[in-house]
């Protein structure tokens, strides 16, 4: 009777737990066939350290690699480990892991061969490594988040590509001390020198920030190393997310990578490439000095995210990485020539859009592992190196028979995480149709590609979206900026594959897998430009207190809701509430905006849903004048200038959850 | 003491009855790997691609599976319940097989599934009208052609999709063409033939579209002077198979091959020196193909495994002499294609299309002139008059919102009226569909210039144009 009545009440309650959590899932995932799989949610996204210590793994991911002279040394930047990883490519073996500083970017080999010089993006630095001792021996001062590296030609200064601040400095390798810094592209990468010396290439992965419908145009700086002065500044049209550069042996050539996007097209279709098209930027060096773009695509498939390119000692071959296609573009550069010769300016034009022109130059598609990223060549060219950064080796192939022959195990770890293969998926442009784009297209670094999309929810034209970034984003729901989705699952579901990526839409255990990835292994960067150390200048205090005030200037009370403070309270500076803000435009279906968080807000230009305000000041000096987007009317120029001061030094929440608690809504309004 | 007993002896049925079930499983042997076959016995019919005849409907053909271990052993009849039986379809797990049949000689051609496991038929389809050329959908789904008679969109046989049960059956073609001979890419999308057939008769192409009737495209249209007449089939290394025939020799032609990635300017003809008539082609895993050939229009169409790569026939694997053996498919599991999304909301009773430039010609042109002077307007010509003719925007776009499933087909005029280019071949657009093309009589190797078309900065103009005024503007709403 006893266990009668026992076995009744577990019957009830096991009934009702189902019912609840079936709701509970259904909720979170918007969908009514989501495995009830606890794991999912309470598991992957687990925030406990110890969980996360357990279900993580430390990985290495290579991200840029370089080749010592005499080809018996490979020098890879192990981004995620924080070191370079000395490798022996006959060996195959890791003779040795130096550490250097955070979130390393690009290395490069001094001519002698005795110095290595790493750009740590994270760190605003250069570490100078002794490669005969394997040991960091200097650190050298840079402008914020160095990526990109070159020598200048006599080898006693060294270029670095400030990529946060859109700068290059020039740093004496003498006194260490930066002699120059020159202003260079949005968000600046690569470095290429020309083989004559006279000539640095350096890329730029954003657009130039230019209101939406104006063609977009990123910037190629080119510096004359004889003056070591800015000599041009080339705008590329309807071009960005311009990775890296190489000359051809003989000069006349100069390759740049970069992606087409179709952002000022509405996002109707994906065919024919409709959202994205790749491709490389071809500068001619002498004669018409023309700019060429041309696709590495073709009608049916896609090669994204082209990042490095190489190109063979005899010019014959340039080689492309393409991170979100797990594949090596072999270029033969000589038809390139051809082509170019025989086009006229309008055809070239016309092949920059052409989806069929790549099969005249491309001659073949090598697949790598996941993620490849930099490449180098040895000295001799016979061999191509690549970086498979979500695989933690190097494949190694052969330039002759384009085959890959090998690969260098760097000796991470070999399980595969689920957090790894979220992250794997968000590289890979497996999941949208054709491997148009990868959700990293967009939101390259994990952040957002500072382009505006033309989403045409209902109507083309309609539903201007500024792209979002999705740094720590697991305490900022709703998503979108219309905040509809209420978790990352919604946002990547079926919805998601329908208007975007109009293919099949994620696994369940894919979609466990990429919102496991999104919500907690994507950190921001230290805001070493506005906030190194968190201490506020004079003019951020000011500009906090203008943010947080509760009365305006003539002393009368602010209501509540038209605070500042009110909506974007720390630590994510966000309420996660929706507010009409009076930026509706005649364009928009009629929503409120999901308040953003605004940690590393400087990082996020343009600004606003629909990115009409190209700077933070903007957002108040254009489109703010009816105070319904926070009372700031009343306050002077250098209020302003303060509180845009005071903005751009938010950090990530981690340093801002320590003054969450004197912000809570009571507190405010006492 | 009972209890021991009446263990022993359900213990001893058990193990009866196991042993039973292990010998009655050995007795049947398994159609695994097995290839099935048309084959027909009598004459070929002549058939007139021109006129709009096709080999859909080929009388006394019977559905045969053939141990390619043991060609000549048995022959296994799968369809001799039958008057005539083709176009065999495997599903993707490997498990049933998709027909085409008439029960006799003047019924309705049906669709028939029959279970490879037990060999049981069932029929899907239950129309007045013949229905043929059926394959799976990744979603489960069967898509299938069917002669709608009086079609009012004075179409041929048009493309259904049903439930596996036969149930649910929707259109999703909607033009004055005949479609047949589709099957699944491995995108997701149906690769399929279609022909137009009025106002004039047109040669066939091979056509693309997903499979809720959206995005439909041309994939490759086939030389000059030459006929697609079978399905094209996808191999595993990104190519896609098929046979094209010429008008002269309609019965039989080249093994072509074209690659997905660039349909339209990758032809290979893998049979180029090779003499006589090929049938059909069907891809194997191993990469050879399974072809239907025949040396001399004296012989009778057999069964090889050619190899693409050396581009010979190779092994004969079936042949009889009392049939021409003309299709041939082999049992196993495949790929399942992409399970595709769909934008179709049939509550919305139109879709939309976007044009980014009207004067953007093929680049192979721009050399003469690449753009059409004096056109700023484009008609729109419906079954049986002209929907409207419309204003394009300064830069060449134009945006409009089309009643949907209707088919229309767009040619662009000057201020007088005349003809300047066009007309294109018939669009639809499916209900809530959107879609884009670059230009009118474009490379279809372009990709859009990116740019803000000025016509999407206004509300899109309504087709038929009548429909902007009066009442029947609310036939529109959405």
């Amino acid at each position: 009777m006893v266990l009668g009545t026992l076995g009744l009440l577990a019957m009830v309650i096991l009934f009702i737990g189902h019912k609840v959590a079936r709701e509970h899932v259904n909720y979170m995932t918007a969908v009514e066939d989501h495995p009830l799989k606890c794991s999912s949610c309470h598991l992957y996204t687990s925030k406990n350290p110890l969980v996360r210590k357990l279900i993580n793994a430390d990985y290495l991911s290579p991200f840029n690699l370089a080749v010592s002279g005499d080809g018996n040394r490979l020098y890879v930047v192990a981004q995620d480990a924080n070191a370079l990883l000395v490798v022996d490519p006959l060996s195959q073996k890791v003779i040795s892991k130096i550490a250097v500083g955070e979130q390393p970017h690009s290395v490069i080999l001094s001519s002698s061969g005795q110095r290595a010089y790493v750009s740590n993006q994270w760190s605003d630095n250069v570490s100078v490594i002794d490669l005969a001792t394997s040991k960091v021996i200097d650190t050298l001062k840079t402008g914020n988040g160095p990526a990109g590296l070159s020598l200048s030609r006599d080898g006693k200064s060294l270029y670095v590509v400030n990529s946060y601040s859109s700068t290059i400095s020039l740093i004496n390798l003498s006194t260490k001390e930066e002699q120059k810094r020159f202003p260079a592209g949005n968000n600046p990468t690569g470095a290429k020198l020309s083989p004559d010396g006279k000539t640095l290439v350096v890329t730029s992965r954003r657009a130039i920030i230019a209101p939406y419908g104006e063609s977009i145009k990123s910037e190629l700086t080119v510096i004359d190393e004889n003056i070591q002065r800015v000599s041009d500044r080339k705008n590329i049209e309807s071009a960005y997310m311009m990775e890296n550069a190489a000359f051809t042996p003989s000069g006349d050539l100069a390759f740049v990578t970069m992606i087409r996007p179709k952002n000022l097209v509405p996002s109707i279709q994906v065919d024919r490439g409709w959202l994205m098209t790749y491709g490389i930027v071809i500068l001619e060096q002498g004669g018409k000095g023309r700019i060429i773009q041309l696709l590495l695509d073709e009608p049916n498939a896609f090669y994204s995210d082209p990042f490095d390119i190489a190109i063979t000692p005899d010019g014959k071959k340039a080689f492309v990485s393409h991170s979100g296609v797990n594949s090596i573009s072999v270029i033969n550069i000589d038809s390139i020539r051809s082509l170019i010769a025989e086009s006229t300016p309008e055809l070239l034009k016309i092949y920059s859009n052409h989806l069929g022109v790549s099969s005249r130059y491309v001659t073949r598609r090598i697949t790598t592992g996941a993620d490849p990223k930099g490449l180098a060549l040895s000295p001799d060219g016979k061999l191509l190196y690549v970086a498979e950064q979500l695989e933690d080796r190097i494949a190694v192939i052969n330039t002759e028979s384009l085959e890959a022959i090998r690969t260098i195990d760097l000796g991470g770890p070999r399980r595969i995480t689920v957090n790894r293969q979220g992250r794997r998926l968000f590289a890979n442009a497996g999941h949208t149709f054709q491997k148009q784009f990868a959700c990293y297209t967009c939101h390259p670094d994990m952040h957002e590609d500072g382009l505006i999309y033309n989403m045409a929810g209902k109507d083309m034209g309609r539903n201007l979206t500024n792209t979002e970034s999705l740094r720590d984003i697991a305490e900022t729901a709703p998503f979108k900026w219309n905040g509809k989705n209420q978790t990352v699952y919604k946002q990547d579901g079926m919805r998601f594959s329908t208007v975007l990526t109009r293919t099949e839409q994620f696994s369940y255990n894919d979609l466990d897998a990429i919102t496991a990835y999104i919500l907690t292994g994507i950190p921001y960067p230290p805001n070493l430009q506005y906030n190194p150390a968190g201490e506020l200048t004079e003019s951020q205090l000011r500009g906090k207190e203008v943010f947080e005030r509760t009365h305006d200037n003539s002393g009368k009370e602010i209501p509540e809701t038209n605070r500042c403070i009110t909506c974007h309270p720390p630590p994510y500076y966000t309420n996660r509430k929706l507010a009409d803000v009076g930026t509706l435009a005649s364009s928009d279906d009629p929503i409120k905006f999901d308040t953003p968080h605004l940690n590393n807000i400087y990082a996020s230009p343009p600004y606003l849903h629909d990115g009409r305000a190209s700077t933070l000041e903007e957002i108040w000096t254009k489109y703010g004048t009816t105070d319904k987007h926070g009372q700031v009317n009343d306050i002077s120029k250098n209020q302003l200038n303060d509180l845009v001061d005071y903005l751009k030094s938010l950090r990530a929440p981690l340093y801002e959850r320590k003054d969450s608690k004197s912000f809570h809504a009571s507190t405010i309004s006492n | 003491m009972t209890k021991l007993r009446v263990s022993l002896i359900s213990s001893f049925i058990l193990a009866v009855g196991y042993v039973i079930a292990i010998f009655s499983s050995c007795s049947e042997k398994s159609l695994e790997g097995m290839i099935i076959c048309t084959r027909v016995a009598a004459k070929l019919p002549i058939t007139n691609f021109s006129a709009g005849d096709s080999e859909r409907y080929i009388p006394q053909a019977q559905i045969v599976a053939v141990d390619r271990d043991n060609p000549g052993g048995s022959i296994k009849v799968l369809t001799s319940a039958y008057y005539s039986a083709h176009s065999p379809e495997i599903s993707f797990d490997g498990k049933f097989l998709l027909f085409s049949a008439q029960l006799k000689q003047n019924d309705p051609w049906q669709i028939y599934e029959m279970s490879l496991t037990d060999l049981k038929i069932r029929q899907v389809t239950t129309t007045n009208e013949n229905c043929t050329n059926a394959a799976y959908l990744p979603t489960g789904r069967i898509v299938f052609s069917k002669l709608a008679i009086n079609d009012p969109l004075k179409g041929g046989h048009s493309l259904y999709t049903c439930d596996p049960e036969g149930s649910d059956i929707r259109r999703i073609t909607f033009n004055p063409n005949d479609w047949f001979a589709s099957n699944t890419l491995n995108d997701g999308r149906i690769l399929t033939i279609s022909a137009q057939v009025y106002p004039e008769r047109k040669s066939p192409m091979f056509m693309i579209l997903r499979p809720d009737g959206t995005k439909s495209d041309l994939l490759y249209k086939g030389c000059d002077g030459s006929l697609l007449t079978g399905s094209g089939r996808e191999t595993i290394d990104g190519k896609i198979v098929f046979i094209e025939s010429e008008k002269s020799n309609q019965g039989g032609g080249s093994l072509i091959s074209i690659s997905y990635n660039r349909p339209q300017h990758s032809r290979v003809n893998l049979s180029a020196e090779i003499k006589g008539d090929f049938r059909a082609a069907f891809p194997e895993p191993s990469g050879k193909l399974l072809v239907s050939y025949r040396i001399s229009e004296s012989d009778r169409y057999a069964l090889y495994e050619f190899d693409p790569v050396r581009k010979v026939p190779g092994k004969k694997i079936y042949a009889d002499k009392e049939y021409d053996v003309l299709e041939a498919i082999v049992i196993g599991k495949r790929q399942l294609p992409k399970r595709l999304p769909s934008e179709v909301d049939m509550s919305v009773k139109t879709g939309q299309l976007l044009c980014q430039d009207i004067h953007l010609l093929d680049p192979q042109a721009t050399n003469i002139k690449d753009k059409l002077p004096g056109s700023s307007r484009v008609e729109l010509i419906g079954l049986n008059s002209s929907l409207g003719t419309i204003q394009v925007e300064e830069d060449g776009s134009f945006y409009l919102k089309v009643v949907a499933d209707t088919p229309f087909r767009i040619q662009s005029v000057d201020n007088e009226g005349h003809v300047l280019q066009g007309p294109c071949g018939w669009i639809w657009l499916r209900p809530n569909e959107r879609r884009g093309c670059v230009g009118c009589h474009e490379d279809h190797e372009l990709s859009p210039d990116n740019r803000v078309p000025l016509a999407v900065k206004k509300s899109p103009v309504t087709i038929p144009v009548h429909l902007n005024n009066g009442v029947e503007k609310k036939v529109l709403a959405d």
